[in-house]
């Protein structure tokens, strides 16, 4: 089966190993990413806090570029690009002035008919479907993830239907369960890292870290697990010196959900470029390599 | 900040309210100051300004206090707010909205480096279509630079923030997580045109 794949410029820049992992575990269960040519940065939040306009046109061209395709769905494994895509196919859907104003300028004309997945869109209907399950060759039994969310995979700035519960969502711990890992419960799932401020306002980053670290560490939590790109490397880079200053006593490793899919369905860390994480992430694999 | 009685200016509080409304497209006098936004926002502690007293800001008129507000430039668009509020009244759009309007009647941003990252991000994304880290990162950088030395703190600042700067790069190179090649769009124009579009709708 084919999709349509937005990496987005995370994917082709600071998480070039998120990128690789979706196509390898994705294919896996029968999915083959096809990346839409040509397209551009979708804004992410600088965008939607400085111009409306932008917010909405930057990733209207990509998603003309999808509808071109005639595939009638497209994946966009980060966050902030899924929402912020999503949020623009359905102003675009409901102002079409705004939408001939921007078709204008495209050679590729939204339709708005291509339908936006997340990651977890379909893991969990592969979960559902008995096909993770089915491919995994090593439980996970023991290791026990903190499944963090972050903001904008259930947050929306308008009115969305959204896949999951916005307070507690399940699906990371759904796909979870399926290869054997033990999820724990606890409380800042969907509370915010604060990657947009990491570089311009690195304090409040931080403390708004310290809390989620503190409470993963205090749930007997032994690693995070996470589905967007941004979160991921907030959470990793700057973990050590969350730990310093807030007196955290231990490190968690911070995976993305295709790393422990990866490892269940018996690839190696190498192929999975886990050697690319600040906090060691390897070591805590060992014992089902 | 949070501490000084706010005062209702009836010469004021209609344009403002109006105007933030129209521009953001969210209801204001819905809010009943239930507070639910307060007791969500992860940088509420920090500001002690939250998303119900701006709201309250603008209600009373309190043009200059609400364009100039640190909650406007410490929110994380995090989003918490609005999908707590019952009214569904979403603080982020508001936020987004104050921002504008300062940028629009020339207001400092109370915290440049927000201010900053975001410019440098989008010109980053105007120069080749996509977000290329090191392009960026100098962008953002050099604004830095420019600041420190206006502000008088020397070459020594300077130098530090270099130094902090170049070593976070370093490690990202080390660990495979910066890269030195340039991602572009191919058909840049395109990307050009919406962006000489979103100038034409902001000077009107």
């Amino acid at each position: 089966m084919q999709i349509a794949y937005y990496p987005g410029c995370s994917l082709h820049a600071s998480s070039e190993l998120y990128d690789r992992q979706c196509k390898i575990v994705l294919r896996h269960l029968g999915i083959e990413l096809k990346e839409i040519e040509d397209w551009n940065c979708c804004g992410a939040t600088s965008a939607s806090k400085t111009d409306d306009f932008l917010a909405v046109a930057l990733p209207a061209r990509n998603l003309g570029i999808a509808d071109s395709t005639g595939l009638p769905e497209m994946f966009i494994p980060c966050s902030s690009c899924y929402n912020r895509m999503m949020e623009s196919q359905k102003i675009l859907s409901e102002d079409s002035e705004l939408k001939d104003k921007i078709n204008m300028e495209l050679s590729k004309k939204v339709e708005g008919k291509v339908k936006i997945l997340s990651i977890l869109d379909i893991l969990v209907s592969k979960t559902h479907s008995g096909e993770i399950a089915e491919k995994t060759v090593k439980k996970l039994e023991g290791l026990k993830p903190a499944c963090y969310y972050g903001c904008l995979l259930t947050r929306f700035s308008r009115d969305m239907q959204v896949s999951d519960n916005i307070e507690n969502p399940q699906g990371m711990e759904t796909v979870c369960k399926a290869i054997g890992a033990e999820p724990v419960d606890w409380s800042y799932k969907t509370d915010c890292c604060g990657a947009s401020a990491a570089i311009n306002d690195t304090d409040t980053s931080l403390f708004l870290m310290s809390k989620i670290i503190r409470d993963a560490v205090a749930r007997g939590a032994t690693c995070f697990v996470t589905t967007c790109p941004m979160c991921q490397m907030n959470l990793d880079m700057y973990q050590n010196l969350v730990c310093e200053r807030y007196g955290v006593k231990k490190n968690l490793p911070v995976f993305f959900i295709t790393e422990l899919l990866g490892i269940a369905m018996g690839l190696s860390p190498q192929e999975l470029m886990i050697s690319s994480h600040f906090v060691n992430a390897i070591g805590i694999l060992k014992d089902w390599n | 900040m949070s501490s000084r009685v706010l005062q209702f200016r009836p010469e004021t509080s209609l344009p403002l309210i109006q105007e933030v409304m129209e521009r953001s497209g969210q209801n204001l006098l819905a809010c009943y100051q239930c507070r639910r936004c307060a007791a969500g926002c992860p940088v509420g502690e920090e500001t002690g300004v939250t998303p119900d007293r701006l709201i309250r800001m603008i209600i009373f008129g309190e043009r200059e206090e609400a364009l100039n507000n640190i909650l406007v430039w410490k929110c994380v668009a995090c989003y918490t707010c609005g999908v707590r509020c019952p009214n569904n009244i979403q603080t982020a759009r508001i936020t987004e909205t104050l921002k504008q309007m300062a940028k629009r009647d020339h207001i400092e941003p109370l915290l440049p480096k927000v201010a900053a990252f975001h410019d440098a991000f989008l010109k980053s994304t105007s120069h080749f279509g996509r977000v290329n880290e090191i392009e960026f990162m100098g962008l953002y950088s050099m604004h830095e630079v420019r600041n420190e030395i206006k502000q008088g703190g020397g070459w020594k600042a300077v130098a530090d923030k270099i130094k902090t700067k170049a070593k976070l790069g370093i490690s990202m190179i080390k660990k495979k997580r910066m890269h030195i090649r340039l991602e572009k769009t191919r058909k840049l124009h395109e990307i050009k045109r919406l962006f000489n579009k979103a100038r034409d709708k902001a000077g009107n």
